[in-house]
């Protein structure tokens, strides 16, 4: 088999990989410091594709894509803030006694909502900014100027929150919390605080995927429902609540996926994903860095 | 999405009503209801969609103020005239929805004849419910073979069907003198379809030319691996078979890996007539070259052009086959009502069956008891046009299929 098609299968791989990566690194952040999982990470996703397209379109120009971007991930991030503060926030203060039922009811809710008014505000169809940045050769690969800014762009902001949770004050707060909440509050952290902005931020990242890859796989209502399902498929594989899991989850995915399609059948690609996450269920149940755990 | 619409068109209606006309209806009433199943909501093509029901609104203005209604001395019915009322109904382009839709417009809103599908899976779902009910289905623009082919009493169509778009295509790469074809195809009765088909006619040595279809899930928005493998294979002409969303992508996905256009690509359908398609697309959707049903140098019957003025002055747009088909079958409801002098579906469906309708094009419509996939089946024209310039519009496309319409060549980019 011609080594050149290999390779490129492998770079689109490790691409679309490494925005599965910032997906999933969203929901396990969310999970890990607020123990609830945030069903509508895909809108959220949706929702920075809009921002990104609505502040090119409207307000910056397509020249200036690169300042849109930093301001779509604030947008879906503030609104994550709100939305925690507001919808779920109660979770945390004593006044709902099923905490997982009511996270799964409310984040299933807000996909309905946010799909719909996305078909409401901007109708049923799908937007495209103009390409980021024309297509460079890697060697003797093309590849597309905004997946190349998608790829960069996703290991910039993956070592932002690499850097920002590990050596910042606030990190390491973020990180008590998840570690041991009741610990976390004893130590005089604010911890309704710290599930507002972890909120943020794990749908930030959502959002950046989207407003990233906006003109890649073009902005439309249900353009989150896919992430989400791949998002999901990367924390099992990578193991609920690891950090490390998921980006290695997401890369494995993006090139088991590429690969399959050489070595067997492009048909059943997202087969290939199904198939590797029920080999790790088999193999490690708990995923690759999932710790196994017993409760009374 | 669960959208319902109910859309009264009907103007000025009469207080005489039907009864004692000597008219059998669904129940005697002042207004007849004509109903569109169509895609208003993803994972549909909802923009085609919308394209349909503006064709339906135009339609039901036409007959309640050209016509006057239906009935009332047309076609030698005696019966007092009726205004229609059209109801829309939002399939989403899935089985269970357009299964939900169609009964609600025949249980709830007494449509008397139902249109407006654009999803070969949808419409193949609710055509049992069409013979159940004994109400009408016309297929605006849905082409799976199956949905003929199957003989149901009650469904009929107006678009052209798998087989007829396999033999366009494969005409069109015989009279390029290209012999190696792939295919992307979506995992839906239409892609699955169109790959069928194709198969069938080269298997039965149609056209001297080798084919690689892919199957692809149409929620997948990542279809590099699928082109790419494509890209090594070095084919003649990629036929790009998605509906909606998919369609966009794999233009510009094959743009972004450099398939398409240094490899020719062919549409499946006239997604690219449509408004949003530079607007998604931009330089990358240039060179397409794609199957359409009408272009404006086409000569219209009187009626479509009606259709075509009234729709630029109504729409502040210019009409494409999606609006001219939709308009053209809420017509042939009106004119087989008129022939069969009642509003009772059975009868509208016999007077289909026999009877001989205008319709936006010239040469009229007939809905023959015919063998295979023609069984109630009217096909309008074919041609393939292409794109060469940057937001050029399609009225300045040129024809490049077939030879007796053609008025430009394939133009391989610069």
């Amino acid at each position: 088999m011609d080594t050149t098609l290999i390779a490129q299968y492998v770079l689109a791989g490790l691409v679309i990989g490494v925005i599965y990566c910032v997906m999933a690194v969203g929901i396990t952040f969310i999970y890990s410091v607020m123990k609830m999982i945030n069903w509508a990470m895909g809108e959220f996703y949706m929702i920075g594709g809009y921002l990104q397209y609505l502040l090119i379109t409207l307000w910056l120009g397509p020249s200036r894509w690169y300042l849109a971007l930093p301001l779509a991930v604030l947008g879906a991030g503030l609104l994550g803030m709100l939305i925690q503060r507001v919808l779920l926030r109660p979770m945390f203060v004593g006044q709902v006694e099923r905490l997982d039922e009511y996270a799964t009811i409310v984040t299933i809710s807000l996909t309905v909502l946010f799909r719909n008014l996305a078909i409401v505000l901007f109708g049923p169809y799908q937007f495209s900014p103009r390409d980021y940045a024309p297509a460079v050769m890697l060697g003797p690969l093309p590849l597309n100027g905004s997946r190349l800014v998608a790829l960069l762009g996703a290991i910039v902001l993956l070592g932002v929150f690499a850097v920002g949770t590990r050596w910042t004050w606030f990190g390491r707060a973020l990180r008590a919390a998840a570690q041991n909440r009741l610990g976390a509050l004893s130590a005089g952290i604010n911890l309704p605080w710290v599930d507002t902005l972890a909120f943020g931020i794990g749908v930030g990242l959502a959002g950046a995927a989207g407003a990233l890859l906006a003109p890649v796989f073009l902005v439309f209502p249900e353009s989150g429902a896919l992430s989400t399902v791949k998002g999901f498929e990367i924390i099992v594989i990578g193991g609920l609540g690891s950090l490390p899991g998921s980006i290695v989850g997401g890369l494995l995915l993006g090139l088991v996926e590429s690969l399959g399609s050489v070595f067997f059948s492009p048909s059943f690609r997202d087969v290939y994903g199904f198939g590797l996450l029920l080999l790790i269920l088999a193999l490690r149940p708990a995923g690759l860095w999932g710790e196994q755990t017993r409760e009374a | 999405m669960k959208r319902r619409v109910a859309v009264n068109i009907a103007v000025g209606t009469l207080v005489a009503g039907l009864a004692g006309g000597g008219t059998v209806g669904w129940p005697a009433s002042v207004s007849v209801t004509l109903g569109v199943l169509t895609p208003l909501s993803p994972p549909g093509d909802a923009s085609a969609g919308q394209l349909i029901v503006r064709g339906a609104e135009l339609g039901v203005q036409y007959i309640n103020t050209v016509m006057g209604g239906v009935f009332g001395g047309k076609a030698g019915c005696a019966a007092p005239a009726a205004q229609v009322r059209l109801a829309v109904e939002d399939s989403s382009g899935v089985p269970e929805k357009a299964i939900a839709g169609f009964r609600r417009l025949v249980s709830e809103d007494q449509a008397v004849g139902v249109w407006g599908a654009f999803h070969s899976s949808a419409m193949l779902a609710a055509a049992p419910l069409a013979d159940e009910f004994q109400v009408p289905y016309i297929s605006t623009a849905a082409s799976a073979a199956d949905i003929t082919k199957k003989h149901f009493a009650a469904v009929f169509r107006t678009h052209p069907i798998d087989p007829d778009r396999a033999a366009a295509w494969l005409g069109f790469v015989q009279a390029q003198g290209w012999h190696k074809v792939a295919m992307l195809a979506e995992n839906t009765d239409y892609g699955i379809g169109l790959v069928e088909a194709t198969r069938s006619l080269i298997a039965a040595g149609k056209a001297n030319v080798t084919l690689d279809a892919v199957v692809f899930d149409r929620t997948s928005s990542d279809l590099t691996p699928q082109l790419l493998k494509f890209k090594s294979e070095k084919p003649d002409l990629v036929l790009n078979v998605g509906v909606g969303t998919p369609a966009y992508l794999i233009v510009k996905q094959a743009h972004d890996i450099g398939l398409f256009p240094e490899t020719p690509m062919l549409g499946s359908y006239d997604f690219p007539v449509r408004p949003e398609y530079w607007k998604n697309l931009g330089p990358a959707g240039n060179s397409l070259a794609f199957i359409s049903y009408y272009h404006p140098r086409m000569a219209l019957s009187p009626l479509g052009r009606w259709a075509a003025v009234e729709y630029a002055k109504r729409y502040k747009d210019v009409a494409i086959y999606a609006n001219l088909n939709s308009f053209g079958d809420a017509v042939i409801l009106a004119e087989a009502m008129n022939q069969a002098c009642s509003s009772d579906p059975k009868r509208i469906i016999a007077a289909l069956e026999r009877g001989h309708f205008d319709t936006w094009i010239g040469g009229g419509v007939t809905f023959p008891r015919a063998e295979g996939v023609y069984w109630h089946q009217w096909s309008p024209p074919m041609i393939i046009l292409q794109y060469t310039q940057v937001d050029q519009t399609y009225d300045q496309a040129p024809i490049l299929y077939p030879a007796g319409m053609k008025t430009g060549t394939y133009t391989a980019p610069r």
